[in-house]
């Protein structure tokens, strides 16, 4: 199994993808466009790999300012980054 | 003869023994003994005997000691044998004699033996043949059964008397004693004691013994506030159903459908909005302010008579208001308007609803330029009412407009002579009603917007705050959902183009994947489909990732 699946999780994650919510907000930005059924799981791979990354980002920038708790300024300059990075 | 005996060094157990000997000494064993415990006693009885008859002490002692254990056996073999003072024959002597003084009810308890019992006294002589077999190895343990033998007889009579209270309310008391398999064979002849009276009780069914129900005197009020619950419940479906309209669309256009789409909830509303209605006219009418206290018999038949009016008192009353309208003027009731908008702010959520609804039944243009007039008049007087009223134009139009109609409504119907069959309604009840209701109320209102929006974006939240494994703050939380938003943007646009690139108007998964490949997710070392198995449970993967199955197939197809 993938290590991130197998994570001893405190907190209950869910692991579903909430595929309604992402059909609708894809219907909202591009109401003439079309999304297909699988291409509502891989929106919301994508999702996945992207919060992963900017939690990441913002943990080392929290580290790096010697924090023990994630704050904004960190969550927006991981923002910045990495949402350049997947801008495609 | 127990006299006789020496202290030991142990005061506690031998001292209660001798007490139990020596009031065991005055009941000879032998009348209880004919009360019969079975057979088995008479066939003990007889090798005891024999053994009586043999002379030596010593002798008597050895085969006694089993045999006493056996049967009841006569006071003289245990009392000549008492000198010796051993554990065992201080607890054969009680084991002798503590059943018989322990039983309460000696004949009563003996004797009805139904079919159950059979095998509890089956049971018990088995427990008596075990207890020869075990008492010669029990030995240790008898001295601490010694010490509990006598407490625990009182004890045991505590517990008979506890016991038979919950026969009487139908406990199972006697299953814990049985349970206990313990040593001691008087706790299990105790099972029998406390289990015979249980017997007669419960030879229908123990386990279905109930206590009576409590019953407390049904509040006639209440009851018929559960009941218009259940009804706005029962309806509430629907309007969240309707309300969930994320763009509100003005009243006049919005209000027919709002009405179709609720029949039977304006019908209860219109039930609440009624009561509502006739409290301020009761209160504005004849400016009653004290207010009889609510008679459930009143409620009930003012209940039975909204029901009734509700189809017939509407036409008439919008009729009625329609014409009173244009007569009269906003002053007569703006003060009670205010105040009573004051009052009854909680009231008016419900209301608005209400009066949405009955604003459907007029679509009257006319009388919304006129309330809208009556609005503008009464907000500058009414300056708690102004809040009120700017709370409630603040919330999504369609609740404005419902409070414009609600006001005007007021108007009318505080101007308006009451429906007959509406007014004479007690107030005192409607208010805890009006102020019940509210709360639900409001929860049924218009949903906003973000509500669904923010449930799916609190869900990636989560799941950022649980790769990060840090503390977060909440404001970086915040921080996070706009990210999202934007990333979100973000990722439509791209999709777009990429479809439009490949000339259609489809997104595909194709198009996914270039995505992630320019995003530097994907490249040569790393195929989507191994992000795929990564990251996404057993489901998903089985729908995005194609494997062949039997008969030469392939899920999903390609």
């Amino acid at each position: 199994m993938a290590p991130s699946t197998t994570v001893s999780q405190r907190k209950k994650i869910k692991r579903k993808a909430p595929r309604g919510f992402l059909k609708r907000v894809f219907k909202r930005q591009k109401p003439h466009l079309r999304l297909e059924t699988s291409g509502d799981l891989l929106v919301h791979l994508n999702c996945l790999l992207f919060v992963q990354r900017l939690a990441e980002e913002s943990r080392m920038n929290a580290f790096e300012n010697k924090c023990g708790v994630i704050k904004k300024e960190h969550v927006q300059a991981a923002a910045k980054v990495i949402l350049k990075k997947s801008r495609g | 003869m127990a006299d006789s005996y020496s202290q030991d060094s142990e005061p506690t157990t031998r001292t209660l023994l001798r007490r139990v000997l020596d009031t065991a000494d005055t009941r000879t064993p032998q009348r209880r003994r004919s009360a019969g415990i079975g057979a088995q006693k008479s066939l003990l009885e007889t090798p005891s005997s024999r053994r009586l008859s043999s002379s030596t002490k010593t002798n008597a002692r050895r085969r006694s000691q089993r045999a006493r254990s056996i049967g009841r056996l006569a006071h003289v073999q245990t009392s000549g044998h008492l000198e010796e003072q051993t554990p065992r024959t201080l607890l054969k002597n009680i084991l002798l004699t503590a059943p018989e003084s322990s039983i309460m009810m000696p004949e009563s308890v003996v004797k009805p033996v139904p079919t159950p019992q059979v095998v509890q006294s089956s049971r018990q002589e088995s427990i008596r043949g075990s207890l020869e077999l075990q008492l010669p190895e029990l030995e240790p343990p008898t001295t601490l059964a010694l010490g509990l033998l006598a407490p625990g007889r009182r004890k045991r009579r505590l517990r008979l008397s506890v016991f038979q209270q919950g026969i009487d309310q139908g406990l199972p008391l006697s299953q814990e004693p049985c349970g206990n398999a313990s040593a001691s064979s008087l706790t299990s002849s105790l099972n029998l004691t406390f289990a015979t009276p249980l017997q007669p009780q419960s030879v229908h069914r123990p386990g279905l013994a109930r206590r009576p129900p409590t019953r407390r005197a049904v509040d006639v009020g209440a009851f018929l506030q559960d009941l218009q619950d259940t009804s706005l419940a029962l309806a509430s479906p629907d309007t969240v159903l309707e309300d969930t309209q994320p763009f509100s669309q003005p009243l006049v256009g919005h209000s027919p459908s709002v009405y179709h789409s609720l029949p039977c909830l304006s019908y209860t509303e219109a039930k609440d909005a009624e009561k509502a209605v006739s409290h301020r006219t009761q209160r504005s009418g004849p400016k009653l302010q004290n207010h009889s206290p609510g008679k459930p018999a009143q409620l009930l038949a003012g209940k039975a008579k909204k029901v009734d009016a509700l189809a017939m008192s509407f036409p008439n009353t919008s009729s009625a208001i329609a014409g009173e309208d244009e007569v009269e003027p906003l002053q007569g009731g703006v003060g009670e308007n205010a105040e009573e908008r004051m009052e009854e702010s909680l009231s008016v959520s419900e209301v608005k609803d209400t009066a949405g609804t009955q604003g459907s039944v007029r679509t009257d243009k006319s009388d919304r330029n006129e309330t809208s007039e009556a609005v503008e008049a009464k907000e500058p007087e009414g300056s708690s009412g102004d809040e009120n009223i700017s709370g409630r134009t603040a919330s999504p139009e369609l609740a404005s407009s419902t409070t414009e109609f609600l006001q005007a409504r007021q108007l009318q119907f505080l101007e308006s002579a009451p429906p007959p069959s509406t007014a004479i309604l007690s107030s005192e009840p409607l208010e805890p009603l009006l102020t019940r209701l509210p709360p639900r109320a409001r929860t049924l209102g218009p949903r906003p917007r973000q509500d669904p929006h923010k449930t799916g974006l609190n869900h990636y939240v989560k799941l950022f705050s649980f790769y990060a494994k840090m503390p977060m703050e909440k404001k970086a939380l915040e921080m996070v959902e706009k990210c999202l938003d934007k990333y979100f943007q973000h990722l439509c646009d791209d999709l777009e183009v990429f479809a439009a690139h490949a000339g259609r108007k489809t997104v595909r998964p194709e198009d996914l994947e270039l995505l992630m490949r320019r995003q530097g997710l994907v490249n040569d070392q790393v195929s989507l489909h191994v992000l795929v198995e990564r990251h996404l449970p057993l489901e998903y993967r089985q729908l995005l990732i194609p494997c062949a199955f039997s008969g030469n197939s392939v899920f999903p197809a390609q």
